[in-house]
């Protein structure tokens, strides 16, 4: 493992989760594609089969994964486009990551319960 | 053998002075007697202030003498011993064993093909080089001085003129590990020192070089270069500016 610093992770997480993100795009294209073969179709079986606590997890991070992809992605543009953003990129990293903490604490209220089956 | 070998012997401590202990991890590989490369363990006693390239001196001219690896000036300005020093891209001459501690691992630069122990084909390395025409171009008739520049313009790419070669920005880079075709940050860093000279008339050329599937674009800002870079040049910056420089003209 290459002993990178800030700048190195926050490449990982956004390669991570954009393909994280593209993969379960696809996914959710083609479930929701599937309320085409009507009510009688599969649709609602599938439904219920994403209804089950461990996908409630998956959601916690596929929010955590748009919240982070969003916020480093803005960081991306600041270094892109001002000297600024590149000499205060390490500390943008850390505001990206505290910014999907936060964005995450209410995603945590709603779901948390849910995943525990008291909501 | 073994695949740690173990230390042949030590070496004598030089008289009058603090030594200490270090145990010595190298990658080593020799393509006539390895399938693959394998680490080898040298333990012997160092001064605190002598340079991971002193070290491996001493393994190579006291314990084990096929160890191979690149060095000439030894003094940080040649460029020949990057190598990849407990995790990070370093120069083995400028590195100093009291900052590194008591265990040392050493492997060659990732992303050129090892040819043996430390040493890397830099060939690929230097055609990216050669990619960005590394030279000054001007084909005006040449005044009867020198081409003079005001001290604003000559500042704008100081930075890029210190570069020296070593590739530890080039191998520090996560996307030329996976491509090595990535022209790589040194070859930006070098189009960025004519990019930005006002005396310069090349700019296009370098730019449609750097403006290739493999080229520019590839950066993801990950900032290793930045941080690998034995001169200090502040290499991510100076490839955004490229960056800015091809987007303004496109646009």
């Amino acid at each position: 493992m290459y002993r990178g610093r800030e700048g190195q992770w926050a490449f990982v997480l956004h390669r991570l989760s954009g393909v994280a993100l593209a993969l379960f795009l696809l996914l959710h294209v083609i479930d929701i594609s599937l309320v085409m073969f009507g009510p009688e179709g599969p649709f609602n079986a599938f439904l219920a089969f994403y209804h089950q606590w461990p996908f409630r997890v998956g959601l916690v991070l596929v929010m955590a994964a748009v919240v982070y992809h969003a916020f480093n992605g803005l960081r991306i543009i600041l270094m892109d486009f001002t000297e600024w953003g590149v000499k205060y990129q390490g500390a943008l990293w850390y505001g990206a990551l505290g910014a999907t903490t936060a964005v995450g604490i209410p995603v945590l209220w709603k779901i948390v319960p849910e995943i525990l089956g008291i909501a | 053998m073994d695949a740690t070998t173990p230390a042949a012997g030590t070496s004598a401590p030089p008289p009058g002075l603090d030594t200490m202990n270090v145990t010595v991890k190298i990658k080593r590989y020799d393509p006539e007697k390895d399938a693959r490369a394998y680490w080898a363990e040298y333990r012997l006693d160092v001064r605190p202030t002598d340079r991971v390239l002193d070290v491996l001196n001493q393994i190579k001219w006291e314990m084990d003498g096929s160890l191979s690896y690149r060095r000439s000036c030894a003094h940080g300005v040649c460029g020949s011993d990057a190598m990849l020093i407990n995790g990070v891209n370093r120069l083995a001459c400028k590195l100093l064993v009291r900052d590194l501690g008591s265990s040392i691992a050493v492997e060659p630069i990732r992303g050129l093909e090892v040819v043996k122990d430390l040493i890397v084909d830099m060939e690929p390395f230097f055609d990216s080089y050669k990619s960005v025409l590394p030279y000054f171009v001007n084909d005006d008739p040449e005044p009867a001085r020198e081409r003079l520049q005001s001290p604003e313009d000559r500042e704008i790419f100081d930075e890029s003129t210190k570069c020296i070669l070593c590739a530890a920005c080039t191998t520090s880079c996560p996307v030329f590990w996976t491509n090595g075709n990535y022209v790589g940050p040194a070859a930006i860093v070098n189009a960025h020192r004519f990019i930005f000279d006002s005396r310069d008339q090349a700019t296009d050329e370098r730019l449609a070089a750097l403006n290739q599937p493999s080229g520019l674009w590839r950066c993801r800002t990950a900032y290793n270069c930045t941080e690998a870079c034995p001169r200090d040049i502040p290499i991510t910056k100076q490839i955004e500016e490229v960056k800015r420089a091809l987007l303004w003209r496109q646009a």
